[in-house]
């Protein structure tokens, strides 16, 4: 319940710093996607099922404010976190390398699916204009976003392994 | 928890399948927030209130801090402006006067009715990089509601694509999706104001589907013209800064410098009033 609860925390912070702060902080028109670093982090961190409730919740706030419909940035969100999921295993949660590759491609590929699904079909037809202007500069961008992320995101799951350890000693000794 | 682990993918394929359906079926169709958004709006609405006042009050410290050694000169010059526009005023204000007198004679309704507007201010601005829509911090509550159109005292900005009970959300006429039926002024010949990716950073945008015998050129004023059941008419859009021949030979197409200054836009107009609902009924 703690972590649920800090969870939503993260993503409705996310969301107002997304649409206020950052945009002060375009580099080349661009700002990181950093609904999608966090639901990239957290889906390495816990695993899939975490991390496509992560990804639904990121998608889920971003329908609310920005999207045209109910359910569009969502389907993408959940599906983010599933797949980045898969990759929790067998990885030092300490290193940065693996993150921080993972959030450059999945970047590139949202946007790409984001491109292919919804702004084609406005007018964005020259993909490759696009992947050199605004889906290259912003993984870039995204994946130096990640280093800071990626390094609160872990200490605060680990305060949270912490206490969800020492309870469950608790728990045995009772028993 | 056990149900979860053991039905994980089952689970997330009908999550996913019910949102696809949801998203697909309601696309550009939500004029109105749901319960859910609204529910969810009065966490976040505050917050991105508080964060954009701070952010805006910053922003406008370091620039003014930026521009202090050219105050003196802008100061003298806008002097000069204002005595040149209190001159001008007081001599369109008998015009005004006539006018009103004249048309009093003719029995006529004036053209360009003075709307009630309100104001508002933008909270968020779309974390993606495709498109440009914002957040205002007006929704339902003040009676706002979609379709309304947002201006500024310079000219159009935008309109209303969906009202929450607190907010709404607006889309800015740069976004590619938006497109205003348009007219020049001095020429009289209409077209289509869309928003374009390539100018939209520039903060331009593009005025389409213009006749190859038209005479629009640099400088023309563009205003929404009457073809329009969203925007009402006489609102200016903005300046021609080039007129392009398209590619087939047939049409032209003007860049539009916007007479909103968009990068610097915190504070709007909406007019409340729905022209769209005037037209049906």
């Amino acid at each position: 319940m703690r972590r649920f609860i800090i969870t939503a925390l993260i993503l409705i912070i996310n969301i107002v710093l997304q649409s206020t702060v950052l945009n002060l902080i375009r580099i080349h028109y661009v700002i990181p996607n950093t609904a999608l670093i966090i639901t990239v982090s957290m889906a390495l961190l816990r695993g899939s099922f975490e991390g496509s409730l992560t990804g639904f919740g990121c998608g889920f706030l971003l329908d609310i404010f920005f999207g045209t419909s109910i359910g569009y940035y969502s389907v993408i969100g959940t599906l983010f976190g599933y797949l980045a999921g898969k990759f929790n295993h067998g990885f030092y949660k300490e290193n940065y390398v693996l993150p921080i590759l993972m959030c450059f491609f999945s970047t590139i590929i949202y946007e790409s699916v984001i491109f292919f699904t919804s702004a084609f079909f406005y007018g964005y037809l020259n993909y490759f204009y696009f992947f050199f202007n605004l889906i290259l500069p912003e993984a870039v961008y995204s994946a130096v976003f990640t280093i800071v992320i990626y390094r609160i995101l872990f200490s605060v799951n680990e305060q949270l392994e912490k206490r969800e350890k020492y309870k469950r000693r608790l728990f045995s000794i009772k028993k | 928890m056990n149900f979860f682990q053991n039905y994980k993918k089952q689970l997330l394929s009908i999550v996913i399948i019910v949102l696809a359906v949801l998203a697909l079926v309601t696309a550009g169709k939500k004029q109105k927030a749901t319960v859910f958004d609204n529910a969810v709006s009065l966490v976040v609405v505050p917050a991105q209130n508080i964060v954009s006042t701070v952010s805006s009050w910053f922003g406008s410290r370091i620039s003014s801090m930026r521009d202090d050694t050219d105050l003196n000169a802008e100061n003298t010059e806008l002097k000069a402006q204002i005595a040149l526009l209190q001159s001008e005023n007081k001599r369109l204000s008998l015009f005004e006067e006539e006018n009103k007198r004249l048309s009093g004679l003719l029995e006529i309704a004036s053209k360009y009715p003075g709307y009630k507007t309100t104001g508002t201010n933008i909270i968020g601005k779309d974390p993606g990089n495709w498109f440009l829509n914002f957040n205002i911090d007006k929704g339902s509550k003040d009676g706002i509601s979609s379709n309304m159109v947002l201006t500024t005292a310079e000219g159009l900005a935008g309109r209303i694509t969906e009202s929450g009970y607190l907010y709404s959300k607006a889309q800015s006429i740069l976004d590619s999706r938006s497109s205003v039926s348009a007219m020049s002024l001095r020429t009289g010949d209409l077209g289509v104001v869309k928003g374009d990716y390539t100018l939209m950073n520039d903060g331009l945008c593009k005025m389409e589907y213009i006749d190859k015998g038209s005479e629009i050129m640099k400088g023309d004023e563009i205003v929404t013209s009457q073809l329009s059941d969203i925007y009402p008419p006489g609102i200016t859009i903005g300046y021609v800064k080039e007129v392009v021949r398209d590619d087939n030979g047939l049409t032209k197409y003007a860049v539009i410098e916007p007479a909103v200054d968009f990068k610097h836009l915190t504070t709007l107009l909406i007019i409340t009033q729905n022209f769209q609902k005037d037209v049906s009924q």
